[in-house]
């Protein structure tokens, strides 16, 4: 039965992730033309260079324009608009995006989709290890502040929650940069890790270092909102009846806590989290480029600054890859835990 | 729904909102926020600083990165403040045709480090003669310039001091230098330094401040009737400057950021209405209408939830260069999906209610129950989430500014700290460039996050704590 259910929300999410493609395609269809007729003028005109320099000048335009003729065919250009559109989407869904003008990746090539696949685990990494510990920090505060709330330690962490609530977190970090950086040598300002990298141990070693100033600018941003809405959460079911049940049969506080209220806090939690890293990369992925950690936001900054099309097309595509992949995860976790869900429908 | 009713139900709503303290503060910074908007031309030194952000010849007489004023309270050598000085006593002769014009601006100067540069205003119509020239506590009168004006018909002249009298000021500080042996190059003495310093050895090389009342003399010589020099004035442009100090563009940042304040309220407020109004009527139709129109309008809306909302936003802005209304228009189209599952679920519950079956039996269209029986009843609902989304509205358009994508026609914070960033604010230290439009965003996203939270207070009564 639930495996029913994961295969037809994996159908679903890949089906609405279809259509985003198609309509990106069609949106930014212009622009992306443009860039791929002026990389066909390029490449003939680098043929050109290379050919037989015997050719008469009626020859040379009859063979350019037959090169161009051919390749126009090859990328689907002398096809009508909705056509075009299709091959292009097509081509995302296939994982060709196309060769980057100008930037390159690490092993020094051209392919937009090698460029993307190095920065992916960089950006996870970042994200899951900040999330992870934001939860864990706002499981803490959070269940102590349902267990006595309306205390004082409960309204000013809740007043600590709205403050930094319209923070973003990349000034913060231009903040911890210019302090723990530059004023205060203790970290370094960015970059994933030394030049040269260390090997073995030490790199992985170097590399939290590197990673400690951004993580750290993300936990003191986000598990304040964490905090307040597990809060929310086991408040909510501190006041069923079957906890004030368990509680009159005398079953210890610390257990009607952790083994009532936490067992039916768990899917919401869990959700939450999952949610919020989500949130990372819908709202928050530029964060990167203040600490030049290279991963998929970097690569916006980067992309934007040299002005590279293709690589900011295949960026948005992984992106929104990685978010409907991450929101289809999210369900199906969601159904795992809480087993109302997957019954519901026509079963 | 009618108004009695609406007014007695605003009436309930304020006598719980006024039970909320963190609530009636956020109220109070929104207020102080709306009046910075108005009285904007009053608290800033630079009132066209909105316009004319990018415009170099508005803030030349600035100094490039200079800390705010206040710094001097904190540090033990004194700079020189940036100032305008208006203020001076004028006095005419005249010589047959020719007409002499004397005004003499008295300069307190109890600093450590002199003002970079002391420049002349005056707009002149005419064949005139301005000269400039120093009278030092010390009792040294200094000549420094002399601009003849050829034939203006109206414009303005600005004479820079830092600039223009390097010779006389090098002339003067050689006169008590032992200069055998040592060579001091021209180029590398501030006139400033030495106009502002004790006459004595070492003033070319090492300067100490000479402390006291000076006085700036302009003289203007107007040798035809016609010719007329008006609205004079000196600007000291000093080594601290303004609330907020400058940036390295001479840029007034306290300027800048008071200017950003009515594009936030503005992106933030209309972004958010214009969203939760779509997201609560979508919500309420998609209940209401139910069966095959509630699946498609779901399906619909499960599209627009896959959208990672700040990647599409930076590849539209980088692609379409949107300007500002064009993007605010950007961030409803995807902000709306917000309250859409809420307001839904809301929305079936009152569908159920007796007096929406009674509006049904008289015959009352479905765009009459839900804009009439239905959308008001979540109205308390939309004013809260609205609070709440306009901070993420201000820092997503501060975050495409901040890729440097913003509309350059105006200013806003996250087009401040682009600037910053790129000006290697954060790599030089200059925390008051860095810290001011930064610190204002998370100051207007606490004031709603106050307001919205406090709404959400009395919404939620269930966690209303004990």
């Amino acid at each position: 039965m639930y495996w029913k259910y994961c295969i037809r929300r994996i159908i679903y999410g890949f089906a609405i992730f279809v259509i985003l493609i198609f309509i990106f395609s069609a949106l930014f269809n212009a622009t992306m033309e443009n860039t791929l007729r002026s990389r066909i003028e390029e490449e003939i005109h680098t043929e050109t260079m290379r050919l037989d320099t015997r050719m008469t000048p009626e020859e040379l335009t009859r063979y350019i324009a037959e090169r161009r003729e051919f390749k126009q065919r090859l990328y689907h250009l002398d096809k009508p608009t909705w056509s075009r559109i299709f091959w292009r989407a097509f081509n995302v869904l296939s994982l060709d995006f196309g060769k980057a003008t100008i930037m390159r990746s690490s092993s020094g090539e051209a392919d937009v989709w090698i460029i993307i696949a190095e920065c992916i685990p960089r950006t996870i990494l970042l994200f899951t290890t900040a999330i992870f510990i934001n939860i864990i920090l706002g499981l803490w505060l959070g269940l102590k502040k349902a267990q006595r709330a309306g205390s004082l330690m409960d309204k000013t962490t809740s007043i600590g929650t709205m403050i930094v609530y319209g923070m973003p977190s990349w000034w913060l970090g231009m903040l911890v940069i210019m302090f723990f950086a530059y004023t205060v040598k203790i970290f370094p300002s960015g970059g994933l890790h030394s030049v040269p990298p260390p090997t073995g141990f030490a790199y992985y070693i170097d590399l939290y270092y590197h990673m400690t100033l951004p993580v750290l600018t993300l936990v003191a941003i986000g598990f304040w909102g964490s905090a307040f809405l597990i809060r929310n959460i086991v408040l909510g079911i501190l006041q069923e009846d079957y906890i004030m049940a368990a509680r009159t049969r005398g079953i210890p506080e610390r257990k009607v806590l952790y083994g009532h209220a936490m067992r039916t806090a768990a899917p919401p939690i869990v959700t939450m989290a999952l949610l919020s890293l989500l949130a990372s990369v819908g709202g928050n992925i530029i964060f990167e480029g203040i600490f030049s950690w290279p991963g998929l936001g970097n690569l916006y900054w980067i992309a934007i600054e040299q002005n590279d099309i293709p690589v900011l097309m295949g960026n948005l595509f992984i992106t929104t890859a990685l978010y409907m992949g991450g929101l289809v995860i999210l369900d199906l976790i969601y159904g795992f835990l809480d087993p109302r869900i997957k019954v519901g429908g026509k079963q | 729904m009618k108004w009695i009713d609406f007014k007695a139900g605003v009436q309930d709503f304020w006598n719980e909102f006024k039970r909320v303290k963190f609530g009636l503060f956020g109220l109070i910074l929104l207020f102080i926020f709306i009046l910075t908007v108005f009285i904007n031309p009053y608290i800033v030194p630079f009132p066209e600083a909105s316009i004319r952000w990018r415009d170099i010849t508005y803030w030349e007489d600035n100094p490039v990165s200079a800390p705010p004023a206040w710094v001097n309270w904190f540090s033990s050598t004194k700079r020189a403040p940036s100032l305008i000085m208006e203020e001076h006593v004028f006095s005419e002769e005249k010589m047959g045709k020719i007409k002499l014009s004397r005004a003499v601006f008295k300069y307190e100067y109890s600093y450590d480090l002199p003002p970079l540069d002391v420049i002349f205003h005056g707009y002149a119509i005419g064949s005139p003669v301005i000269m400039l020239s120093i009278e030092r506590p010390d009792g040294h009168i200094i000549e420094l310039v002399r601009r003849p004006i050829s034939k203006s018909d109206g414009k303005e002249v600005r004479v820079s001091i830092g600039k223009d009298s390097r010779i006389e000021s090098y002339n003067f500080g050689a006169k008590f230098e032992n200069l055998e042996g040592n060579r001091i190059e021209r180029e590398m003495v501030k006139p400033t330094s030495v106009l502002f310093s004790e006459a004595k050895e070492g003033i070319l090389v090492y300067p100490s401040p000479l402390k006291g009342t000076y006085k700036l003399i302009a003289e203007i010589i107007l040798p035809s009737e016609n010719d007329v020099v008006e609205d004079i004035y000196f600007t000291f442009s000093g080594g601290v400057s303004g609330w907020l100090g400058t940036d390295s563009s001479k840029r007034d940042i306290w300027s800048g950021v008071v200017a950003g304040v009515k594009w936030a309220l503005l992106i933030g407020l209309l972004t958010a209405f214009t969203a939760v109004s779509i997201g609560v009527t979508y919500g309420v139709m998609s209940a209401y209408l139910g069966g095959w129109k509630d699946s498609l309008m779901q399906r619909i809306f499960e599209l627009f939830l896959g959208v990672p909302l700040l990647p599409v936003l930076i590849v539209m802005s980088a692609i379409f260069k949107p300007n500002i209304w064009i993007m605010i228009l950007m961030m409803s189209c995807f902000f709306w999906v917000g309250p859409v599952k809420t307001v839904r679920s809301m929305g079936l519950q009152i569908k159920e209610e007796t007096y929406i079956e009674a509006a049904q039996a008289f015959g009352a269209s479905s765009s009459r129950i839900i804009f009439k029986h239905m959308v008001p009843l979540l109205i308390p609902y939309a004013f809260a989430s609205m609070a709440l989304y306009v901070p993420s509205a201000i820092v997503y358009e501060s975050s495409i500014s901040l890729l440097g994508l913003g509309d350059s026609t105006i200013v806003t914070w996250g087009q401040i700290l682009h600037d910053a960033l790129t000006g290697g604010a954060v790599l030089n230290g200059l925390w008051w460039w860095v810290i001011p439009p930064g610190l204002f965003i998370a100051l207007m996203g606490m004031t709603f996050a106050f307001i919205g939270f406090a709404m959400d207070n009395i919404l939620h009564p269930k966690l209303r704590t004990r």
